[in-house]
């Protein structure tokens, strides 16, 4: 499997962090929701979360603690760090600011 | 907060790497089972869902080592696992780890002992403060700048008192005292000393008080400063000493303080045990007020910012000023300003860094022939590093493992060293010369280990670094077809000649150095020293000068001692004499003149050394007799003076004339400038050292030119327990309050006085053994493996008819070459580095071609012996087995 480029790496992390900022999930729980969400649009293999998961985890921008799950099975859980939150915080902005470039690169071609 | 959930991450996944694993395996296999049940919950069947979960889940092994990977821990295992890997590589083949381990160990052991002494001589500071201002004053004469000389009491003062660049200047002197009063009478270190000294050296006292200014005064009250040392053994640590008398040369002291044990001065020498003002000292106290006694020893301490040039520049105008102030005294002498440091290692430096260079070359021949077993070892081992990198590993990676087994290696080497150099050391201590020795205790401490670890490592990149290379940088294809054996056979092929080339040339080097030292060793030991010194003993015994103060007396009691050891059978051969041969610490030449002969011009005089010795001294010494007579018991004082001359002196003050007969006069008290007439002419004396010509010298009876004690040396059969019981009872009969000490054979003192020579050939000696071991070892191994890798092209020269001799001379021909091309690098290298060790040696010449041809005789003899055994093994190559064996 080709690794995922920069751009789509720091996309998947953006996706992660944001997606947990509400309530902690575990890795199941996180894939159907950036499905859902993107409306499939993101159709990334399942698996490729849990790599960025584990760096994110690594990096102390998330923890982890095995907790009952809502489908019966004791599962990880993930949560942001206090620095995790500020992390989010930044990479929004930067996301927004890119994307607005993008965007504006874009309408102008 | 973050690194810290970091690092703890990170230790996690390295403690409990199985633990994460199995965390990481029940995530994914949750994830997957969702999947599935997803799936059969839209209608699929068990094995259709479960098909369906992992294709859209992706390859779990793979996402499984990338959520490993983000652990940034791997580097940490993959050093484990090569490092178990290697243990095992090398417990597989303990032959191999064996010779490596002990080669290394040699080496670095050897290192590491060096070190280890010139960690505590050259490197170590000076035990005071600021100890870089310390700089020691000598008076030096013009005509012989090398005798550093001491400073009367009078240029002390002038120049303590008109320099501007010192901020301190103290004036001090060393000799025995005989103390009594407390137990058995003792011999004791005295230090005559100026006040200055104590804050100069910025000494606390234990107890009591130091000397102050006052006490540095004429007249002033005795008053000693006592050692802890002698404060502990002497008075039972008695705190109240302070206030009370001891006696010092039967001259009353009052004792005023106690100096801690942690002060030593001068450094490296033995304690002193008593420390007393130069005016209050029964021996020098009187000499003090007389302008040409040249008694003090002066250390100064420059102000800040002040260098030693310019201190010495100081001096040098000082020095001028004196010598025109007082011509009698000081024309012809200036004043030389030496770093305090400089000067203590001054004797052992040379040597020193000979002997580590020596180790250091030691240790490159032992890290040549290590990266030579690598490289035959690694090579055999082609087929499993190509397989390694077909399976994935980079180049680096296997670099990486390759390097990892020679620092497994270096370490255990290191260990093994290290344990190997705490032996020595401790081995070594009593051989140490005794400068070296009394300069601080040697032991493997801090610095030292740091240096082995840092050796150790250092040699493991020498030599497991090119072989490394070497191995991975081959063809992958190739190796794996035929099974590694020709992997960097090129590169191996040249880098193996060199490091058999680089082994000769260092050995030859060692082994010259080391023959230069024997040879010289040898010359040094086997000189006749012009007396006989086998079963002659000495023994010191001095008279207290307040109790004997006058020469009769002096005489007196030598007589009746000598009269005593007379009486006792087996002691007839007995004399008194002052000082003897070997023990001259670094006594200034006496300048005479010979009555008749017009007086030199400016600047030349006739010196000599000189002794006064009872009439059976040179019966007893076996020095014989070539003109004239011997003393008498007739040359007494009421009879006219007499002395006796050295063959070297009459040769050079009276060329071509006959000396007996003739008159010289010499400035010794206690009756100087009395003309002598010389009445014999005895053999020369090697008198100063073994190693150094015997100069002039001049003899006069005891009767006539007595000294305060002397040495009593006795040529006897007996024990040396009984002689020196016999003399201890002969003395203590006389005065039960004399102490005798330095009872000793006198072969004993001439072997200290070789000490050092003896040490250093010793040490050189052996280094150039293992020099020549490792060299053999080295090419044997070359040659042994280059022809059991030549064995099929020997078959076919076999089979096409080539002879055994044949054969033979091939492999032969291969090791000697390589050996002479390092025997000839050799010897141009040991040309230029043989020179720096010209101090070392004594008679003979740098590149004495007596030990040049014989080392390389040696060598070549050796190397072509290691080879032969590899040639004759080739020679029984069966042709058929070899070719077939393709």
């Amino acid at each position: 499997m080709p690794k995922p480029s920069d751009l789509l790496q720091g996309t998947l992390d953006l996706l992660i962090l944001k997606t947990i900022a509400s309530k902690p999930l575990h890795g199941w729980g996180i894939a159907k929701r950036i499905q859902t969400l993107s409306g499939d649009a993101l159709a990334v293999g399942q698996g490729s979360l849990y790599p960025a998961l584990h760096r994110l985890e690594n990096q102390g921008w998330i923890c982890a603690a095995w907790e009952e799950s809502d489908f019966g099975r004791r599962a990880k859980v993930y949560s942001l760090t206090p620095e995790g939150r500020k992390q989010l915080v930044r990479e929004l902005k930067t996301w927004t600011r890119l994307s607005s470039a993008v965007g504006l690169l874009i309408q102008n071609a | 907060m973050r690194i810290i959930r970091i690092i703890k991450r990170r230790v996690h996944s390295l403690l409990n790497r199985s633990g994460s694993d199995a965390e990481l395996q029940r995530e994914i296999e949750i994830h997957i089972q969702q999947l599935t049940d997803e799936g059969r919950a839209a209608g699929m069947t068990e094995a259709e869902a479960r098909a369906m979960a992992l294709r859209e889940f992706g390859p779990a092994e793979q996402i499984k080592e990338q959520c490993r990977d983000t652990r940034r821990v791997s580097w940490i295992q993959n050093l484990a696992q090569d490092f178990l890997y290697g243990v095992r590589m090398l417990r597989q083949s303990p032959g191999f780890t064996g010779v490596a381990v002990v080669t290394l160990a040699l080496c670095i052991g050897a290192n590491t002992a060096i070190f280890s002494i010139v960690d505590a001589v050259l490197l170590r500071s000076l035990p005071y403060r600021d100890p870089d201002q310390l700089v020691l004053m000598f008076n030096v004469p013009e005509k012989r700048p090398d005798a550093l000389s001491s400073i009367s009491y009078r240029d002390f003062t002038e120049c303590r008192d008109q320099n501007r660049v010192f901020s301190e200047m103290a004036g001090n002197a060393f000799h025995d005292l005989t103390l009594t009063g407390a137990g058995e009478p003792t011999i004791v270190n005295a230090a005559s000393v100026t006040p200055e000294i104590f804050p100069l050296l910025n000494a606390k006292p234990l107890l009591g008080r130091l000397l102050l200014p006052d006490d540095g005064k004429p007249g002033a009250a005795p008053v000693a400063v006592l050692s802890e040392s002698l404060w502990r053994s002497r008075f039972g640590s008695n705190p109240d000493l302070i206030g009370h008398s001891i006696a010092l040369d039967m001259r009353s002291f009052t004792v005023v303080g106690i100096l801690p044990a942690s002060f030593r001065y001068p450094d490296g020498a033995p304690h002193q045990d008593v420390w007393i003002s130069v005016w209050q000292d029964p021996l020098f106290g009187p000499l003090a007020s007389r302008p040409g006694a040249r008694l003090l020893g002066v250390i100064g301490r420059l102000k800040p910012g002040i260098s030693p040039a310019k201190a010495q520049a100081e001096m040098d105008t000082l020095g001028a000023r004196l010598a025109k102030e007082f011509p009698a005294q000081d024309s012809g002498f200036s004043i030389r300003v030496e770093p305090y440091r400089q000067l203590v290692v001054r004797n052992v430096k040379p040597a020193l860094l000979i002997l580590l260079g020596t180790v250091a070359l030691v240790l490159l021949m032992g890290c040549a022939n290590i990266a030579n077993l690598l490289l035959s070892r690694a090579t055999s081992r082609g087929r499993e590093i190509a397989v390694r990198s077909a399976l994935g590993a980079s180049r680096a990676r296997l670099v990486q493992q390759l390097l990892t087994e020679s620092a497994l290696l270096g370490l255990l080497g290191g260990v093994a060293g290290v344990l190997l150099a705490v032996c020595a050391v401790r081995g070594l201590q009593p051989w140490l010369p005794s400068d070296v020795a009394q300069i601080s205790s040697i032991h493997v401490g801090g610095p030292v280990l740091v240096f082995a670890l840092f050796l150790s490592l250092a040699a493991t990149l020498a030599f497991g670094l090119v072989p490394a290379f070497l191995t991975t940088s081959c063809n992958l294809q190739t190796n794996i077809k035929e099974g590694g054996e020709r992997s960097g056979q090129r590169g191996g092929h040249h880098a193996r000649s060199f490091l058999a080339i680089v082994e000769m040339c260092v050995a030859m080097v060692l082994l010259v150095a080391g023959g230069l030292l024997i040879r010289s060793f040898a010359l040094v030991t086997s000189v006749n020293p012009g007396f006989d010194p086998r079963s002659v003993i000495e023994a010191e015994v001095s008279l207290p000068q307040f109790q004997y103060s006058k020469p009769q007396q002096w005489t007196a009691f030598s007589n009746e001692l000598l009269d005593r050891l007379h009486a006792q059978p087996g002691l007839q051969d007995s004399a008194v004499a002052a000082p003897l041969p070997m023990d001259r610490q670094g006594q200034a030449l006496f300048e005479f003149r010979i009555v008749g002969n017009l007086p030199l011009p400016p600047g030349k005089s006739a010196t000599a050394n000189y002794a006064t010795v009872s009439p059976y001294y040179f019966h007893v010494m076996r020095i014989p007799l070539r003109r004239g007579r011997l003393f008498s018991e007739t040359d007494l004082p009421s009879n006219p003076n007499v002395a006796i001359v050295s063959e070297a002196l009459a040769r050079r003050y009276f060329p071509n004339q006959d000396p007996i007969g003739r008159q010289m006069r010499f400035g010794f008290p206690p009756n100087s400038n009395v003309p002598r007439e010389i009445v014999g002419v005895v053999g020369d004396v090697r008198d100063v050292a073994l190693s150094k010509k015997p100069g002039p010298m001049m003899y006069v009876p005891f009767a006539q030119a007595p000294l305060y004690g002397g040495e009593v040396v006795v040529r006897s059969s007996l024990s040396v327990s009984s002689v020196a019981a016999e003399i201890r009872e002969a003395v203590h009969s006389i005065d039960k309050n004399l102490p005798v000490t330095d009872v000793e054979p006198f072969t004993d003192a001439i072997g200290q006085s070789i000490s050092r020579e003896r040490f250093r050939t010793f040490l050189l000696g052996s280094f150039s053994a293992i020099a020549l071991l490792l060299a053999a070892v080295g090419i044997f191994g070359i040659i042994s493996y280059s022809a059991s890798q030549r064995s099929q092209e020997i078959g076919i020269r076999m089979a096409i008819g080539a002879q055994r001799r044949d054969i033979v001379r091939l492999i032969l021909g291969q090791g000697v070459k390589l050996a002479l091309l390092g025997l000839g690098a050799g010897v141009v290298l040991a040309l230029l580095l043989t020179r720096l060790m010209a101090s070392l040696l004594y008679n003979v010449s740098v590149t004495d071609p007596l030990t040049f041809g014989g080392v390389a005789i040696i060598l070549l003899g050796v190397a072509v012996t290691a080879c032969y055994i590899p040639a004759r093994r080739a020679m029984r190559v069966d042709p058929i087995v070899a070719l077939r064996h393709q």
